[in-house]
This record gives C-alpha cells, sequence and structure tokens, in this order.
C-alpha cells in the first residue's frame, strides 16, 4: 500500500462538508502557515518539498513561486488551473469532486505565500456541478474565518473567485486561461513578458494546477524535508494518475512515483491489469499530448531498466524511446486497439481545439486530421506517413504555445513506433477495415527519418 | 534626456546598433534587403500585433554578452527584443529557412490561390513570400476551407478564404476606431474575420483595414475589378481634410483615379507624416474623392524598382531604368554574341529549308532528308 497524502481521507463519510473535513484535520495547514511562517518560509518550504508542476510540464512549483515580481503597491494573483480538458485525464474533477475543501486550504497557504488579495480558481466550463461544490466550500470556509478579511488575526485578507472557462482546450494554457479570465478570446500570450511578471491584468501572477495547490497542504503540515523522502530523485511527493483505457479498473490512484509501470498496469492495487484477458499494445502514460509508447518500451527502458512510474523513468531515452510524465492522463491500449485510428482521434481533438492564432498550429493540425483519417479509412498513400512526419516537423516548436508542440508529438511518436501498422492500412487497404493490425512488430526499431 | 546606450546585435554577419528595446525585427529592417526577416502579421504602426504568422521566426545563436546561450527554439523576430551583443541567423541559418519554408505551405494550403482575379495581386505580401519562401507544387489534395460569405457594408470587401488571420485588420479597428464591430470569430482552422451580425462597417476610418491587410481578404469595393495594380501610375497627392492628414497616394490612369490609398514604406505600412504621427486616411479621401479636381497631385511616387507595379511605366530614379549606353559601350567594346546558334543544334530548323514548299504539316523527317 502506498502513501497517500491527498486521497487519503477523500472517501470518509460526508468529507465535503466542513465540519467533516476540519474534524479529520483539515485547515491545519492555513493555521500553521499562518501563524507561525512567514510568506518567504512557505516558499522555502516549498522549494525544500521538491514539488513540481502536476499539470503535465512539471516545472518545480517553488521555483516559479519565486520568480513572481513584487513590485510595490501592484496586487498579485493566484490562479488555479483547474480546466482540466486533456484526453484521458480526469484527476483535478476527482480531488474537487470528493475532497474540495483540501483545494480551499492549499489556495489559501498559496495566496498567502504569494501575496494574493483575490485568488481565482478558473475551472474547465463542462465541470458545471463542480462550481457549485467550490462555491459551497469556500462559503463554508469564510463562514469559518479562513475567508475574507484578517484571516485568524493575521492581517492577511483573501478572496476565493471561482470562474467558468466556456468549452476550450486551450484555456488551459495559462496565458490563454489569463486572457479568459480578463473576459477576451483566449488566445495564448506571447511569452516574454511571462505572467510572473505581468500576467492577469497585467500584474504578477502565478498559475498553478489543481493538483498542485492541493500538495501544499500535506507540504506545509509535514516539512517540505519530509514530504522530498516520499517518491525518488527529482520526483518528490505522490502524484494523482488517471488511469483509462483497457484495463480492469479505471479511476484515480494516488501513486508514490516508487512503484514500477508494469505494477501500476497489473496489480491489483491499481489498474489490475488489461482487461478481458488481453495482452498491452501501448500506452500513453500523461494524457493525449504526450509520444505513445509500444509495450516493450513502455515496461523496460531502451537500456532494459525497469521503467518506474516517476519524471525521470519516463521521460528516460528522450523522444525517441522515452515518453513523458505529463498530466497523469495513464491511457492503456490493448492489442484490439487501432493506433492509426487513436493517432486519428487525438489530431481531430487538435484540430478542434487550436485557437487558430499562428499559421503552424492553425493549418497543420487540420491537414494532420486529413491525412490520418484517409489512412485511417484505407485510402491513404505510403508517401502520407512521411509527409505526415514532415508536417509534425514543422510545427513543433513553431508555434507560439505548447498546444503546436502537443498536436505533434503524438502523431511523431506514433509514427516513430507503429510506422509498420500505418504502412498495413496503406498495404491492405481493406482488411485494415475489417480487422485490426494487432501488436505491432515493435521490437524492432524501424528507421525513420530524423527531424 | 539622459543618452540611451546602444545595445549591438549581429544579424546574419553585420553588425548594427540599435538603442533598447528595439524588436530583432526592426533591427534587421534598419539593416535592411534580404536580412529582414519577412513579416505578414506584424505591423509596426499597430500595437500588440505581431507573433502569429511565424513567417519571421529567426534563430538566436548567441542570447547576449552575458548569457551567451543560444535559444533553443527558433523565435519570433517581430516580439523578441535585442540585448546586448545577440548574434541572430535569419538568411544564413538552414533551420530557418527550413521553417520559413513550412510556415509558407501552411499559410498556402487553404489559400485559394485565385490571384488572377485578386485584386491585391501585385501588391500581396503573401505572394511576395510564396515567391521567394514556398514551393513550386503542393502537397495538400483536399478541399479547400471555405466560409460563408459576410457582407460589411458598401466599402469593403471581405474574402475570408484568403485571410491569414494575421489580426491586423482587428488591431487597426482596436486602435482607430472608437468601437471595433468586426472580429475574429471560432477558433482554429474555421476562425473567421467577420461581424457577428451581419453589420456593416461604418466608422470615419474603418477603410484603413483595406491598407493593412497584406493579402487580398480586406478589398476596396470602390476599385474592385475595375483595375489590375501593375497597370495603374501612383502618384502623391493630399487635399485639406478635415479628418485626417489628408495625404494620400492616388492610383491613376490617365486622368482617371481609379483608387486611393495611404502612402506606404518599403514594408508595406502606412508612412508617418512630419510630426510622427501614422498617416491613416479617412473613408471620405478613400473611398468618395475619386476626381483629379479633388486633389493637389505632388508628383510621382517611388515605388521599388523590383515591385511589379513599377513595371513599364517610369523611366529614371523610379521603375526600370534603361541603360542609355550602347551595348557596346557597357561592354567595353566587346560585341554581344549568342552563347548557342539554335540552327547549329537543332535538325528541325535549319534556315534553308522552306516551309511553305512542304506538303502538308512538316515532320521531322522531312528536315532529316534534305539534311546535306
Amino acid at each position: 500500500m502506498g502513501v497517500k497524502l491527498l486521497l487519503e481521507k477523500a472517501h470518509v463519510e460526508g468529507i465535503r462538508s466542513y465540519e467533516v473535513y476540519r474534524r479529520e484535520g483539515g485547515y491545519r495547514s492555513v493555521e500553521k502557515a499562518l501563524k507561525t511562517m512567514s510568506p518567504e518560509a512557505i516558499v522555502e518550504e516549498v522549494k525544500k518539498s521538491g514539488l513540481r508542476g502536476r499539470g503535465g510540464a512539471g516545472f518545480p512549483a517553488g521555483m516559479k513561486w519565486s520568480f513572481i515580481a513584487k513590485p510595490e503597491g501592484v496586487p498579485r494573483h493566484l490562479v488555479c488551473n483547474a480546466d482540466e480538458s486533456e484526453p484521458g485525464t480526469f484527476k483535478d474533477r476527482y480531488l474537487m469532486e470528493n475532497i474540495p475543501h483540501l483545494l480551499i486550504e492549499g489556495l489559501i497557504v498559496a495566496s498567502f505565500a504569494l501575496g494574493s488579495n483575490d485568488t481565482y480558481i478558473y475551472i474547465r466550463g463542462e465541470y458545471a456541478w463542480i462550481v457549485d461544490i467550490l462555491e459551497q466550500a469556500i462559503g463554508e470556509a469564510r463562514a469559518n474565518g479562513f475567508l475574507g478579511k484578517n484571516i485568524l488575526g493575521s492581517g492577511f485578507d483573501c478572496e476565493i473567485h471561482v470562474q467558468r472557462g466556456a468549452g476550450a482546450y486551450i484555456c488551459g494554457e495559462e496565458t490563454a486561461l489569463i486572457e479568459s479570465l480578463e473576459g477576451k478570446r483566449g488566445n495564448p500570450r506571447i511569452k516574454p513578458p511571462f505572467p510572473a511578471i505581468q500576467g492577469l491584468w497585467m500584474r504578477p501572477t502565478v498559475v498553478n494546477n489543481v493538483e498542485t495547490l492541493s500538495a501544499v497542504v500535506p507540504i506545509i503540515n509535514m516539512g517540505g524535508e519530509e514530504y522530498a523522502k516520499i517518491g525518488v530523485g527529482k520526483s518528490t511527493g505522490t502524484k494523482l494518475i488517471s488511469a483509462c483505457g483497457n484495463i480492469n479498473k479505471p479511476g484515480v490512484y494516488e501513486i508514490d512515483m516508487t512503484i514500477s509501470v508494469e505494477e501500476f498496469i497489473y496489480s491489483d492495487e491499481y489498474c489490475g491489469g488489461i482487461a478481458n484477458g488481453k495482452r498491452l499494445k501501448a500506452c500513453i502514460p500523461g494524457g493525449s499530448s504526450v509520444p505513445i509508447l509500444p509495450a516493450n518500451l513502455l515496461l523496460k527502458t531502451a537500456k532494459g531498466e525497469t521503467r518506474y512510474m516517476n519524471y525521470e523513468s519516463l521521460s528516460d531515452g528522450g523522444f525517441a524511446t522515452g515518453t513523458m510524465m505529463g498530466s497523469g492522463g495513464f491511457i492503456v491500449l490493448d492489442e484490439d486497439q487501432c493506433v492509426v485510428k487513436n493517432t486519428y482521434t487525438f489530431a481531430r481533438f487538435y484540430r478542434h481545439e487550436s485557437c487558430g492564432q499562428c499559421s503552424p498550429c492553425r493549418e497543420g493540425t487540420g491537414w494532420m486530421e486529413k491525412l490520418l483519417l484517409r489512412l485511417d479509412k484505407g485510402q491513404g498513400k505510403s508517401s502520407d506517413i512521411d509527409l505526415l512526419w514532415d508536417i509534425q516537423r514543422k510545427i513543433e516548436g513553431n508555434t507560439i504555445c505548447p498546444l503546436g508542440d502537443a498536436a505533434a508529438w503524438p502523431v511523431a511518436a506514433a509514427i516513430r513506433h507503429f510506422r509498420d501498422e500505418f504502412e498495413w492500412h496503406v498495404t491492405h487497404p481493406e482488411e485494415a477495415q475489417k480487422r485490426n493490425f494487432g501488436l505491432a512488430h515493435y521490437a524492432d526499431p524501424i528507421h525513420v527519418p530524423v527531424g | 534626456m539622459s543618452e540611451q546606450p546602444l545595445l549591438k546585435v549581429t544579424i546574419d554577419n553585420i553588425t548594427i546598433e540599435v538603442p533598447a528595446g528595439t524588436t530583432i525585427l526592426n533591427a534587421a529592417r534598419k539593416i535592411g534587403g534580404e536580412v529582414a526577416p519577412p513579416a505578414m502579421c506584424y505591423y509596426s504602426k499597430l500595437q500588440g500585433s505581431g507573433g502569429k504568422c511565424r513567417t519571421c521566426l529567426v534563430e538566436v545563436s548567441k542570447g547576449s554578452e552575458k548569457d551567451p546561450r543560444p535559444m533553443p527554439k527558433l523565435v519570433a523576430s517581430c516580439r523578441t527584443t535585442v540585448m546586448d551583443g545577440m548574434e541572430v541567423k535569419n538568411i544564413t541559418s538552414p533551420k530557418v529557412l527550413d521553417a520559413r519554408a513550412g510556415v509558407v505551405e501552411f499559410l498556402l494550403i487553404n489559400h485559394p490561390l485565385d490571384c488572377p482575379i485578386c485584386d491585391q495581386a501585385g501588391e500581396c505580401h503573401l505572394q511576395d513570400l510564396s515567391y521567394e519562401h514556398g514551393s513550386e507544387g503542393t502537397r495538400f489534395e483536399f478541399q479547400k476551407r471555405v466560409f460563408k460569405k459576410h457582407d460589411l457594408g458598401p466599402y469593403i470587401q471581405l474574402h475570408m478564404t484568403r485571410c491569414i488571420l494575421c489580426y491586423r485588420c482587428v488591431f487597426t479597428a482596436d486602435q482607430l476606431t472608437n468601437k471595433r464591430e468586426h472580429g475574429v470569430l471560432d477558433r482554429g482552422d474555421h476562425a473567421e474575420i467577420a461581424t457577428f451580425i451581419e453589420k456593416n462597417l461604418d466608422n470615419d476610418f474603418i477603410g484603413n483595414v483595406i491598407d493593412v491587410c497584406p493579402v487580398g481578404a480586406l478589398t476596396d469595393k470602390t476599385f474592385r475589378f475595375k483595375n489590375r495594380v501593375w497597370f495603374l501610375k501612383p502618384m502623391n497627392a493630399h487635399r485639406d481634410c478635415p479628418n485626417c492628414s489628408g495625404k494620400v497616394t492616388l492610383w491613376n490612369r490617365g486622368d482617371e483615379v481609379f483608387r486611393v490609398t495611404a502612402r506606404k514604406d518599403e514594408w508595406g505600412e502606412v508612412e508617418n507624416t512630419e510630426d510622427g504621427k501614422t498617416a491613416w486616411i479617412c473613408n471620405t479621401c478613400r473611398f468618395d474623392k475619386k476626381k483629379t479636381s479633388d486633389w493637389v497631385i505632388e508628383g510621382p511616387r517611388e515605388i521599388n524598382r523590383h515591385s511589379v507595379i513599377s513595371q513599364g511605366h517610369y523611366a529614371g530614379k523610379i521603375g526600370t531604368t534603361q541603360p542609355k549606353e550602347t551595348f557596346t559601350a557597357v561592354h567595353d567594346g566587346r560585341q554581344p554574341k549568342l552563347l548557342m546558334d539554335i540552327h547549329s543544334v537543332s535538325e528541325v530548323n535549319r534556315p534553308n529549308i522552306e516551309l511553305s514548299l512542304i506538303n502538308g504539316p512538316a515532320h521531322s523527317a522531312d528536315f532529316n532528308k534534305k539534311n546535306d
């Protein structure tokens, strides 16, 4: 049984209400932080904990906090990114739905550390019912003196506002989120300036993921050094993984980043193995935008070492033979799934969600979708595969925000590891419509043009 | 005013000193020529423009004197400010040229390529860009996207299929008019410039969106299909206008004024007046004053002699210069010489054969027969 920090109390009866949450030891961290610690000490503690951003990029949260500019007389803001829209990721929803006070508690501590008197939760528009849950939790926290003016006599004022998005994946990108929060069209801004200097209403802003901010609570309670002892290397603490796909037990699991990928998929404590006794074909371990890995590279790295569920181990081998931790949307594909169709589905998603601001992403995502649809339907040509590779190469790194990269990586990885399946769709167009390719011959690395 | 320190920046091995806060693109424009990256969305007169089209991507091979690390990705030169000692590669970087070719391809896959019927042809930035960085063929084998037509009123014609979503017209309406009525609707590849409720664009200065449009998406309805720009003579003219500076370029053919535009500099941007303000012009000047008698003509406008607009119109300072010397004078007394005599190579085109004497259409056999 692994360590549980976030979801430890998530299943206590009535934990959504303030009374039960408080009885179970809730809001201790607010008391500790506001009464005994200075904002700098909190930032220092988070730095010591080695907590990395749980939204996908994995940037150290303490570092991010220390970058915030502190000009005289200018208000600062903390924004909680709850615009969780990545296909395969649903951990924040689970957290907010089951134990909303944990997020509120983390937000109060983080707001105090950053000096944010107006803190925002930007929540995905589709999570309409969670808005009510959060509003109720905020109301209860305010009624009990944890929000509002002069919290716990510390002289610190804080309000938390919940703002709903309008159903755009791009608004999960921090600068697009800020634009949307300001009431504008959700186009990502061109960086620099970074939000830490000029963010919401051109004021210094920190944007953090729901899970990151919730993790602040155990860090303050147990101390940064103690938190850093959980996990391995630079992957400290616990991580929520939302597992889905062809597994026996889909759901949200809290892991301490020391277990192997194999254990995570096959042990009964977590995913419980592949459904219907099928074999594992491939896995996308961090949400739709991270590279897909075939089973052999997923369980063992290219060097033959066991792959673990943590930031370093998953990205071992770079993009050639590795992948990324991402946001923790663990999507498992069994032997019956078609990688071409799967890649097409992702490409369609990214085409639909591209903001249309910069040309490579706006035009390239649509082009890739059309090519993948053609390949999937058995009407493609073998030159289409090389063309896809060339398109993704010209999108990646040339766009304003990471959505271009996120659209390019799944296509690149699918071609890199499953090129024979793409070719089979070209050479056997009719058969490809009737049956699946099955397990790829991925044991032999296939030459792919570099770029 | 205190002396501003100048920063040294090297672009394509040419070093130039610019004040702090200058973008790489503007520094490169000071050098001029091919060193200046192409810009489809950046417009120096519009705040907040740029960064979107990605044609001006450059490689920063050395960040600055203090921090010499290169930048990991290509950067948009229009929005990246220079640092002291920065080294930038534009046309000397294969990576940049490759990325730029990619961007041109992306911009063209859904472009209708209807240049023969497009009013912008001849002064279109996308034409110039694809001429310089595009490839001759296309790899796009699907239907191009189309849009529902929007009527923007009696003056401005919108061709959404030609639009590259540079947002320049949106910034123009934002910054020049008191109430913006058009914008970008939808997102991704179905994003479009439109007014939400079929509204006329009728602000006094809204005509300037035609001038800032880099492609033929927004064109002048009073000029539509009337003439090709290269058949017209651009003349500088002015009038006493109560609304704007009144300094314009008239596009004449004979005595007839076909269209009126603002005066544009070599980067296709509206020029400044003497007092440093941008010489945007009002709708009255642009659309209503189409008689020569409305204007005081200042003289012909200088147009880059490489532009198709200058072809065949002016000799001398503007347009193609015809050398006055004889050929032998230019070539130090050497006589011109054909490198290859076609008659000595071709079996067919022999001067001693009279085609009229051959019965019926000539065939190669007819020539070989008499080949003696």
